[in-house]
Order: structure tokens, then sequence, then C-alpha cells
């Protein structure tokens, strides 16, 4: 029995409504608990800044795709070395790390939760093994759904009820948490060499469009009553004017679950241009916020990039090649059979570059133009808009004008034209970088009843002790030390145990990868149903009987069971 | 200022030295250096005799001299921007890596990754180099980007590699595929070359010798005098595979 008693901390625990109370925390055998004997370990938070431990909702740390990024970037690897040191291994890499880089750096911040972003049910395996080797946070993995022939099958038959047993089977054979759609459509369409360019275009061969894909998905995401919502990469990524393809899909979205948005859309800087070429692109940020505010069934995150080396991966092949068109670097494009695709790129955001510095600008406006915060989270995509250690960096912008002012006089001078961000005068506050960075994520995830996010009694105890002291710091003034205490907490508690101290990892990782096992009726089960068998064995290079990952990929895996639908 | 530094039997003469450390600046303060032996630290003076004559205020009046056996010793006069470096044998791999200024000269061969990632200053070999030389690190997208590099004898495959600017100068022969994604720079090859510039995109390629499997990738233009060289040329502009504007001139 372990026991850890925090006191003096200044707690902000946004989804238990408490806002820099000054107080103690009990913790015993990893839980969150009333009080703790005489004989725990004490641990003094001398009234610095304690939060629930980081999630992060989007990311890409472990599967095929960030490995091949470090196939394809071995000059990364001459950044970030660190050597050996008591529990730590070698590191190397800055954008593409390896996975100890990843999850140490993430615990240094205070992140104890992370959502994989995408994931190939046919890889899976791969992207399991990495969770393995990520050891200091909890796992989830997004599966891709977004070109899977038997979903696309059952949604032109408008079988919503058959959609929801294809994902079931498929997630659980994946071990999968939630649904990803990249670019639907699009990145099947791609694999026959065609591209999408609205979401009410057919597919090709597969005679659906993008926007019955995902109504369809969201009412089978429902019907499975998945802890997560729909987590959707819109389509057109990442082209001038493609704000209107954004709008369209939010407009589709109904209401359909009081306690969790109903849309989870990705990265939505990359999708909020207007213009109509890279010449003439500008922000659409407000018409994007409007929307957003007006529709609670939708949480965003910001997609923001920040600018320097990293490399864009993603499940959208199309977009990917666009990308390639435009630098002519060294790139890769990949088909996942049934399933998805995927495309690697390396970029460098420049400040000399118009283009880059309002997208820069976008992200922010985004984020400062969303009233509620839980629907506005911070994230970069990583690493495609930057690597998530600039994640403090973001946190300081949106807490001071006056750094944004500062950084904007630096930046291309057409930013300021088109775009609001130097006219915004809001700074966000202590309590809204809490939802921001684990509460607004926890409630979005589903987790909030597995322990996470929140320190109330009973909660899952990953707590992040930043040195920060928000009685005597003005973050409006003062951004760099927010900047610098966000970089490394005093202590990262990660399930009861003090994993990271001023940034040093201290022990041996032991993470936990949820998974979800979804339920359906015994008519409606995918194994017993010999239309689907029949082309799976047709289709797949694999058998149907070696697809499932098997429990050994994941040690320490966690079910979660869902309520069987009528 | 000379240092003269000649090397010391070795129990095991394979092991590499990683010696970094030998630039002329680092003598401005005394020869107390560490290098690596295989994963073993050792001062300068368990593997060299040194020997100093004269003095030195600034590091641009320092020669640092390498003699007896010095074919393992890597990265000599890497980061060096200024003074000079002769070797007067064979020296290892990754000599004068990212050299900014100065000038190292290499009397016998050089190894693999002769000045990769170079910026400025001239390294001389008067042997062969082995392969990749003037080049740039794996992965990156510049190589070799300013200085001269000068190699007497032979080079290795993957010569100019990547190279971004600055001249790189083979009297001898290239192995395979020099000059490829070559940037900028001009790379001259007196003797033969196989598949040389593939994927260029910029800058000028000479190749006085005979080119063997010459990539269907490169249109040829015209045909030009190069009174340097006393030759006509056919002169191609490529590599079109990936609209690349570089010039090839190989002896018509």
């Amino acid at each position: 029995m372990t026991e850890i008693w925090v006191k003096n901390a200044c707690v902000i625990d946004p989804l238990n409504h408490i806002n820099g109370e000054i107080m103690d925390i009990a913790i015993r055998d990893g839980r969150i608990v009333e009080s703790v004997s005489d004989r725990a370990d004490v641990i003094d938070a001398q009234r610095c800044l304690t939060l629930p431990g980081g999630i992060d909702s989007h990311t890409h740390v472990s599967g095929t795709k960030v490995n091949f990024g470090r196939y394809m970037s071995p000059e990364d690897m001459r950044a970030g070395r660190t050597k050996r040191k008591g529990k730590m291994h070698v590191t190397s890499g800055y954008y593409v790390p390896t996975t100890f880089g990843n999850s140490y750096r993430y615990s240094a911040m205070g992140y104890t939760t992370l959502l994989e972003g995408a994931m190939a049910p046919l890889e899976a395996r791969h992207t399991h093994e990495e969770f393995t080797a990520t050891p200091h946070q909890d796992m989830m993995a997004n599966t891709l759904f977004d070109g899977n022939w038997a979903v696309m099958d059952a949604v032109r038959e408008k079988d919503v009820r058959k959609t929801a047993a294809v994902v079931a089977w498929t997630l659980k054979a994946a071990r999968g948490y939630g649904i990803k759609l990249t670019n639907p459509g699009g990145t099947e369409a791609w694999g026959f060499g065609e591209d999408l360019t609205g979401i009410h275009e057919m597919v090709p061969h597969f005679a659906v469009t993008p926007a019955e894909i995902i109504t369809t998905m969201m009412r089978a995401n429902e019907l499975l009553k998945l802890p997560h919502s729909v987590h959707l990469h819109c389509n057109n990524l990442g082209k001038p004017g493609n704000y209107q393809t954004t709008l369209e899909t939010f407009d589709i979205v109904p209401d359909l679950n009081p306690d969790r948005q109903t849309l989870y859309a990705t990265h939505v800087q990359f999708h909020a241009y207007g213009g109509g070429t890279w010449k003439n692109i500008c922000s659409k940020a407000e018409e994007i916020t409007s929307s957003v505010n007006s529709r609670p069934q939708i949480v965003m995150d910001m997609g923001q990039i920040m600018f320097g080396r990293t490399m864009t991966m993603t499940a959208d092949g199309p977009m990917e090649f666009n990308l390639h068109c435009l630098h002519h670097n060294k790139w890769s494009n990949h088909d996942v059979e049934l399933e998805t695709g995927s495309g690697i790129i390396p970029v460098t955001y420049s400040k000399k570059s118009a283009v880059n510095c309002i997208m820069w600008a976008i992200g922010l406006e985004l984020a400062l133009l969303t009233k509620n915060p839980y629907q506005c989270l911070l994230e970069t995509d990583n690493p495609n808009g930057a690597p998530f250690v600039k994640y403090p960096e973001i946190i300081g912008l949106l807490m001071s004008k006056r750094y944004r002012d500062e950084e904007c006089a630096t930046l291309h001078p057409e930013t300021e034209k088109r775009t609001s961000l130097c006219a915004l005068e809001r700074e966000l506050n202590w309590h809204d970088i809490a939802v921001m960075t684990r509460a607004g994520q926890a409630k979005a995830l589903g987790i909030v009843n597995q322990g996470k996010g929140h320190l109330g009694i009973g909660a899952e105890a990953d707590i992040a002790i930043y040195p920060i002291r928000t009685d005597s710091v003005d973050p409006a003034r003062e951004y760099r030390k927010v900047v610098e205490g966000f970089q490394k907490t005093r202590y990262t508690i990660k399930r009861g145990r003090v994993v990271s101290r001023d940034g040093d990892i201290i022990v041996d990782g032991a993470n936990a990868t949820f998974w979800v096992d979804a339920m359906v009726p015994e008519d409606l089960k995918m194994e017993n149903d010999p239309e689907f068998i029949k082309r799976f064995e047709q289709f797949y290079t694999v058998r149907m009987s070696n697809y499932p990952v098997q429990d050994v990929y994941l040690p320490r895996g966690r079910r979660i069971e869902t309520e069987v639908f009528t | 200022m000379r240092v003269i530094l000649e090397s010391k039997v070795r129990a095991k003469p394979n092991l590499p030295i990683e010696a970094e450390a030998i630039i002329p600046r680092n003598f401005l303060k005394g020869t107390d250096l560490l290098v690596y032996e295989g994963n073993k630290e050792r001062t300068l003076s368990e593997l060299f005799w040194i020997f100093v004559e004269g003095t030195a205020v600034s590091p641009e009046n320092i020669e640092v001299i390498l003699k007896g056996d010095t074919s393992r010793i890597k990265r000599v006069g890497e980061y060096m921007d200024t003074g000079s470096i002769v070797i007067e044998g064979d020296i290892g791999m990754h000599c004068g890596n990212f050299m900014s200024g100065g000038t190292i000269e290499i009397r016998g061969n050089a190894d693999s990754w002769l000045g990769r990632e170079m910026r400025g200053g001239t390294i001389l070999c008067r042997g062969n180099a082995s392969h990749y030389c003037a080049t740039g690190y794996r992965g990156e997208k510049k190589g070799m980007q300013g200085g001269k590099v000068e190699v007497f004898g032979s080079t290795g495959d993957f010569c100019a590699e990547y190279l971004a600017g600055g001249t790189v100068h083979i009297h001898g022969s290239a192995g395979d595929f020099p000059g490829v994604e070559m940037r900028g720079g001009e790379l001259i090859i007196e003797g033969d070359a196989t598949r040389p510039c593939g994927n260029m995109k910029s800058g000028s390629c000479v190749i006085l010798g005979t080119v063997h499997d010459m990539l269907p990738t490169f249109e040829k233009t015209r045909q030009r005098v190069l009174p340097e060289w006393k030759i006509t040329a056919d002169v191609y502009k490529g590599d079109v595979a990936n609209r690349g504007k570089g010039t090839l001139c190989v002896r018509s």
C-alpha cells in the first residue's frame, strides 16, 4: 500500500468546480482518497499550481506513420539527444523522437494520458507495441474508418445498425478506442487515383458521399454508446477556401448526446482558410467559431502551428501529395488495403511566409474566439503543427496579449491584414488553460468516469504540480515565467507514483491502454456474418482469424464495455 | 606555431579514435585535449608524441601536423574555422566535418565522408578519397555549402551528394552517382563517372572523362567549348524528371 499526501497545493480542478483553492490531496494505491495515514510520504507543493494530469486528445506518437517519419528523417535524430540517466533511456529526435523521448517529454510537461490520433486497424499491432514503449502515459487509439469498405457498404445501404456492428467488430479487433474519420471517402478515392473536393460529392466506386459517411457514423457511434464521439478530420484539409466545407460539415451535426459532444473536429486551424489560392488565403476563424459557439454538440481542437521544422503525418494521403507538390521535398504515400491510407512529409513553418504566419494566427484566433473553453482544446496535432514541446509557448500566447503583440511584430506584414488576431484583447486565465489541457479533453474523450481529468475522490491520482505561483505571477506581463513553468513540472504523479521530478524521470513506467469492447446484439455479430467474412477473405491479404490483435500486445489493457443496443 | 602529433604504436591499432578535438584553435591553450579511443576517454599524450615548435597568439598561425598511422583517426578538423592541418599519411572518416575556414592537406588517402557539410575553407587530398566525399548528412536537404575540396586521386560513390555550394574538384575518377541531388555549387571530375547528377536541382557539373550509364532524364541542349579545359562538351539540362535546372557538361 503506497500513500502520498500532497499538501499546500493550489488546485484548479474545473470538473469539480475548484478554482485556485489551497488544499491537500490524499493518494492511496493510485487513487485519490479522503485521507491517508500518517505514514504517507508528504509532498509539499508550496502553494504551486496543481492540476489533474494533462491529457492530449489528438497526438501522433505511436504507430506506422510515426515510425515511417522516423525512417524518413535520420537528420532529426541529430536533435534532442539525451544520455542515459538513472531510469531514463537514451533519447533522440525533436519532431519525431524515440518513443521514450515522447514519453519523457510529455511527462516532464505533466501529461499522463494520450490519445493516438489515427491508427489503421490493419497496423494496430505496431501501434500497441509502441504504446508499451511509451511507458509514462495511459494510451488510447483512435481507429481509422474513413475508407473502410464494409462501413461504406453499410452506409450505402443506409443501415446504421450494420454500420455500428462493423465498427464494434473492428474496434475490438484493433483494440481501438474511438472512431476516427480522416478526410472520409477522400483517401479511398485517392487510392483509385481520384480526389474529392466537397462533402456532397460521390466517392467513386462506392456510391456514398462523405456527408453520408459522417452522419451515419455519428448515429452508429451513439447507438453503440461509445465513450468518445466521432473524431473527424474534415475534408479539404489545408486548401484555401476550405472553411466552406468545414461549415457545411458542422451544419449536418445533430445533437445526439446530452453528456458530451456529438462531433470532435480535430485540428480545425487547417480547416479555417478563406480565399481561393495560396496568394489570397485569409482567416475565417470568426465564421468557424461562431458556428461552434452556437452548437454545443461540437468540440474542436486548435491544431496550432508553431514556427520551426516539423513533420506532417496524416491518413489524408491526397493532401500530403498536394503538400509535396508545394515543397518538392521527400515524401511518402501509403495505402492500407480496405481501410485508409496515409502520407508523410517534412515541413518548415517560417515567419517569412505569409501563409505560415496566417496559419499561426488562425489557431490562436480559434481559441480566443470560442466562448466556452470546453469547446476548443489546446493541441498542435503533434507533430503536424509543431512538436508537443511547444504547448507551453501556446499557453503563454493565449494568456498574454503582450506576448502575442511581440510575436506579431516579427511576422510577415500580411498577417495583420488577413487575420483579426491583433484586434483580439482576450487573455485566457488559469482556469481556461486547465480546461483546454485536461478537463475539456477528459470530458470530450468520455474518460471522466475512468477517473481521468479531475481530482475528485476516487479519481486516478494523475497530478501535475507546476512551479508557478498563481497568486504572484501575472501571466499577461510575466508570460516567460508561465512558459517556463509549464515546460517542466515540479512533480508529475501518475497513478499514485511520482514519475517525474523537475523534468527527470525517476521510475520505470507502467501505463495502461484503454480500449472499447462495444456490445452488439447476437444477430449483428460480424464474425458470424457470411457476407462480411466472404468479402474479408476475398480482398484482404490477411486471414480474418489472423487479423485481431492478440491480448499479448496489450500487457496492461483496460477494457471498457458498452451496453448492448437493441 | 607548429604542433606535431606523431601517433604512438597502439595495442589495438584498429580501434577508431574520435578526435574532433584536433583543430588548430584548441592548441592555443595547450595540448591537454581529450579524445576517445573506442569507448575510453584518453588524453592526447596517451596516443601521440607531441612536439610544439614556436608560439602563437592567434589560431590562424597554428599548423597541426599529424604523422604516423593516422588511418583510424576520425573527425580531425571537425568545426575547424582557421589555421591549418597537415596529415602526412592516410586519415579516417569524417575529416573536416562542418569546416568553415582554414586548410586541411591530406598527403595520403582519405576515408569516407571527407568534408561532410563543409561551409568554407579548403581541403586538399593528394591521394584518393572514399565514399561520400563532400556530401551532407543522411536525410538533410543541404550538403556541402561552401569552400573547396580538391582530390588528386579518385573518389568512391556518392561524391558531392546534395552539394549546395562551393567547389569540388576530382582529378581522378568518381564512382557511382557523383553529384546526385545537387542543389548548387560546382563539381568537376577530370576522370570517368557513372550515372552522374541524378535528381540534380541546380548547380553545374563538368565531366572530362567517360560517363558510364548516362541517365536518360537529362536533356541535351547544345555543344559548347570549355576554354579552361580545352574541350568541346555536350551541355545537358536536368534532372528533368524533377524539374531540375542544373547543368551537366560532358566531353563530346
